[in-house]
């Protein structure tokens, strides 16, 4: 049973078609009891999903200005084809990063616990959305490029299915309820936030993306405050099922627990992300983005 | 409504040169052109004022910041220029006419919010002289721009 993304009580179907009643929601912003939705949409089952690029370095940790510069070239690229008409699919980059702090186009730097000259970790001011975060180990970051054409020109709504992938995976495979916060973008369990996300547009063409916290090291977000939020922390998978972030002998957890979470929230991960947009994968050489003609 | 207020409402708006709906509806304003990406051009001569339209600072949301092109740089008809930030999201802000920025809205550096509150008005953007006058033929009048954001909004 195909359970499509819903954001409003309307049902909204995967593809655009010709004819919709009252499509959008009468007000712009989301509401404050955000449903997931899973009425079965039988009568509007896609067989043929549309196909998503995927570039799968989920096991790899990347340096995040490789990932960015990817992303920003396979945008370029679209952009031509879109001014043509042309444009065809959509990409998803996953990877891990080396440790690095992050910050948007509106980054305040009241947000750094340290002189921005003197960052403990490389620091990149981005072009995404959002406020400073760290990236490292132990996180899955995905990099959609979606033409929101395909999906639904509206940011609100990304935003919020970008949430739905994460709050999915964190009930389907680990039972851990999680939920939204109306204003603070992002995925949380309790006051913890699980997953960051910050996104960039550029004719309807989505980079940047999500990054959850599997069984990341949470000390460095110590030294920021994570996305301009002062009052709540962040947390991660491993913290919530085995209460602390350190392997701890008595529970029997080993090292290679890591990358059984990791194993398991990838692999979530990517079938949430097709089930929400109504993508099919098709996993690409990681070498193509790292020929010499990008 | 009362037939009285409701006279008053279709004066005012003809005074105004804001055209408006029956139903809820973003406003459009008369004697602009408008870009498909959403924006609107104001133009005087060989200048063009350039700003987002009330639909497109609806979608957005709250703006919390605007990224401005610098003053003598050159924009390009469909191009980016700047950039609005609302909830996360980073929007690139597309040129409708190609030309020579000359100045930009500074307000908006400590009041971005403008682009909500006033899309047409203070939350002007920026300022071109055009390099291309015939570049304004390609874009839509008020009518040919709601009727584009019906389609769309419908899509």
């Amino acid at each position: 049973m195909t359970s499509s993304f819903n954001y409003s009580t309307h049902l909204i179907p995967p593809r655009p078609i010709t004819s919709q009643s009252t499509q959008r929601p009468t007000s712009q912003r989301p509401t404050a009891s955000h449903h997931t939705t899973t009425e079965p949409n039988s009568s509007l089952q896609q067989t043929n999903k549309r196909r998503c690029k995927c570039y799968d370095m989920y096991k790899q940790v990347v340096p995040f200005a490789e990932a960015w510069s990817w992303q920003k070239s396979i945008v370029e690229e679209r952009k031509l084809l879109v001014d043509g008409n042309e444009d065809g699919l959509d990409s998803l980059i996953v990877v891990q990063h080396q440790p690095v702090y992050t910050l948007g186009t509106a980054s305040s730097e009241e947000n750094l616990n340290f002189d921005i000259k003197d960052s403990p970790l490389p620091l990149y001011q981005t072009e995404r959305g959002g406020e400073v975060t760290y990236h490292g180990p132990g996180q899955l970051v995905l990099y959609p490029i979606l033409n929101l054409r395909f999906q639904k020109m509206d940011l609100h709504w990304y935003m919020r299915a970008l949430e739905e992938v994460v709050i999915r995976v964190l009930f389907s495979a680990f039972s851990l309820k999680a939920s939204r916060v109306e204003g603070l973008t992002g995925v949380w369990v309790g006051d913890k936030k699980l997953a960051a996300i910050g996104i960039r547009v550029s004719k309807w063409l989505t980079y940047h993306g999500l990054a959850l916290n599997v069984s990341t090291d949470l000390s460095p977000f110590s030294r920021i405050i994570p996305c301009g939020i002062k009052d709540r922390g962040v947390g991660s998978i491993k913290e919530l099922l085995i209460g602390s972030n350190r392997p701890s002998s008595t529970s029997g957890y080993h090292e290679e627990g890591d990358g059984k979470l990791i194993d398991i929230a990838h692999e979530s991960l990517l079938k949430e992300f097709c089930e929400v947009f109504q993508l099919e994968l098709c996993h690409q050489s990681v070498s193509i983005l790292r020929s010499p003609d990008r | 409504m009362a037939m009285a207020s409701r006279l008053w409402v279709s004066k005012a708006a003809s005074y105004l040169k804001i055209s408006t709906f029956n139903r809820a509806f973003a406003s459009v304003v008369k004697d602009l052109k408008y870009a498909d990406s959403h924006e609107w051009a104001k133009i005087e001569g060989n200048s063009a004022t350039i700003g987002i339209t009330d639909h497109a600072q609806d979608h957005l949301g709250d703006v919390v910041y605007v990224e401005l092109p610098e003053v003598g740089s050159a924009v390009t008809q469909g191009s980016g220029f700047g950039a609005v930030e609302s909830v996360k999201a980073t929007s690139d802000i597309n040129s409708p006419v190609s030309g020579k920025v000359v100045q930009v809205n500074e307000e908006l550096n400590s009041s971005p919010g403008l682009v909500n509150g006033s899309p047409y008005e203070n939350g002007w953007i920026i300022k071109v002289e055009m390099s291309n006058a015939d570049e304004v033929k390609s874009l839509m009048d008020s009518e040919q721009y709601s009727k584009f954001c019906e389609e769309e909004d419908n899509h």
